[in-house]
């Protein structure tokens, strides 16, 4: 936003960065999978704040059910549950492949885009465990473009930023990761 | 929703005798009064300082060192100061996870860094931000205000609070007041040089005219001072309208903000008179002003009616639902 913006105290909402950053997982995954033995949780989910309009209900609406019908083709299932916080997960599960997620993920946030709601996204997450079996999550931040890891640890809103800069380090070539670290957003209470 | 540091920019001082809400003194159009009389004289006080400075002697070299001096400490000190003074306690998200998360998530859509959260223990419900830049920010809420609000409304608020630090409300009304001040410096110095080095030098006639001249920069500075504090109360207004659209553009729910600004000036209207009094230091919080429709009063309040901002919000719900023009 630039400074007459801030000046005349307006501002718009930003829409989504280019989709490719969103694909960047599926090539990071082959490499997480076979040098890190972090394997996919065969679940991801999508994070968006619904509008209480008809337009807005009916462009989600219809795009569940192409989302279903192509999900149900490469064996996924779908889910759609909201949250304490008012916004509305869509969850893929897909244990077959992480590539199959990415897909189904990206067809949920372009139907939304195409509908011309794209400034309402706000993440995409996708599951993982290490070989000790402990959660790893792998958030995509809509508006940046960017990914990040978030760890959660033992304990009520505690998460392991030990873990989270070491995925960083170990995945950072080959995914966009958010350079600042205040941006990392933790995600409480993912419903999966 | 009340920014306290909108107020800064006339001295920190300013930041505490604010606008009260209608209350139990009765029409609280005098206590108002009252309280933007204290505001108009701290700052009267604070240019004829200044002026008494020039006219004693002191050179514009001395006057530019204590007007930068009075600017970096308004915009380093003041923040930090009105949390503290506040009673505001930066919480963790183990304390506070749900304020938290709604930070969180609007930071996500605003795409802002994280600002620290504050919680103040008071049972008057409102909120503030303060910060001088979008990294250097702090969003504070009460204690009441959590416990009154459901989740939809509290994060309109906090939307409310996040565009006050995307605008940089807190830089732009410390700029705006402080070019003010610097104006009636400049036209104070103006006529004092015009005026011949003030009174007390020159002897008969050159006196006379020394003395007007006192008269007339005092008479200009005051004029000017009067002009800029309603002027910097109208921006102020139209910052918060500014923020309240900002607001329901980021949560895309107006109505929500709507619901929770009807809920807050209720509440505060309904809130006893030894609470007020007790409330008296952190008067600056409250939010929604006062019933001094179609006075004066307008034109000098920082925030704009509660029935206004509730048209506005109104007019973007029907946007957003197709309604509306």
């Amino acid at each position: 936003m630039g400074l007459f913006d801030a000046l005349v105290g307006r501002h718009a909402v930003k829409g989504p960065a280019a989709r490719e950053r969103l694909f960047a997982l599926s090539t990071a995954y082959v490499t997480l999978s076979t040098e890190y033995s972090i394997e996919s949780a065969g679940v991801a989910g999508i994070v968006f704040q619904p509008l209480a309009t008809a337009d807005f209900e009916s462009i989600v609406g219809d795009m569940e059910q192409v989302v279903k019908a192509t999900a149900g083709d490469l064996g996924a299932t779908i889910e759609s549950k909201d949250d304490g916080y008012g916004c509305r997960w869509l969850i893929v599960r897909d244990p077959a492949s992480v590539e199959d997620l990415v897909v189904s993920i990206n067809g949920v946030s372009s139907a939304i885009e195409d509908g011309g709601y794209g400034e309402r996204l706000l993440c995409a997450v996708f599951a993982f465990r290490d070989a000790k079996g402990a959660a790893i999550n792998f958030i995509y931040n809509y508006k940046r473009g960017s990914w990040y890891p978030f760890v959660p640890a033992a304990g009520e809103q505690q998460r392991s930023t030990e873990r989270e800069l070491q995925l960083k380090a170990q995945i950072g070539g080959e995914l966009p990761i958010e350079p600042e670290l205040e941006r990392w957003f933790p995600l409480w209470g993912i419903p999966f | 929703m009340r920014l306290s540091l909108r107020e800064k920019g006339f001295g920190v001082c300013d930041h505490f005798p604010m606008t009260s809400k209608r209350s139990a003194f009765g029409r609280d159009r005098g206590l108002q009064g009252r309280m933007l009389l204290t505001m108009f004289l701290l700052g009267l006080l604070y240019a004829i300082l200044i002026g008494a400075l020039i006219a004693a002697g002191a050179g514009g070299v001395t006057i530019a060192v204590v007007a930068v001096a009075l600017f970096g400490f308004q915009l380093l000190a003041s923040d930090k100061l009105a949390l503290a003074t506040m009673g505001a306690r930066t919480v963790t998200p183990q304390e506070q996870p749900e304020l938290h998360a709604i930070v969180e998530r609007l930071c996500v859509q605003a795409d802002l860094p994280k600002p620290r959260v504050a919680v103040m223990d008071h049972r008057m419900p409102n909120a503030f931000a303060t910060g001088r830049t979008q990294k250097a920010a702090t969003v504070c809420a009460t204690t009441g205000l959590l416990a009154m609000l459901e989740p939809a409304e509290l994060e309109g608020v906090i939307g409310h609070e996040l565009t006050h630090v995307i605008n940089r409300d807190v830089m732009v009304m410390t700029i705006a007041s402080f070019f003010a001040m610097v104006a009636a410096v400049i036209i104070r110095f103006a006529f004092f040089f015009g005026g011949g080095f003030g009174g007390g030098y020159g002897g008969g006639r050159g006196r006379d005219d020394g003395e007007e001249a006192v008269l007339l920069i005092i008479l200009v500075s005051v004029v000017v001072y009067a002009v800029s504090f309603v002027l910097l109360r109208t921006l102020s207004r139209y910052r918060e309208y500014a923020a309240d659209r900002g607001s329901a553009i980021l949560t895309g729910r107006p109505s929500a903000l709507a619901s929770a600004l009807i809920k807050i000036s209720g509440t505060i209207e309904r809130i006893p008179s030894n609470d007020l009094r007790s409330a008296e230091g952190m008067s600056a919080f409250f939010i929604v002003p006062a019933r001094a429709k179609q006075s004066l009063m307008n034109v000098f309040a920082d925030h704009p009616p509660l029935e206004k901002r509730l048209a506005a919000l109104a007019r973007l719900e029907a946007q957003l639902q197709g309604t509306g023009s």
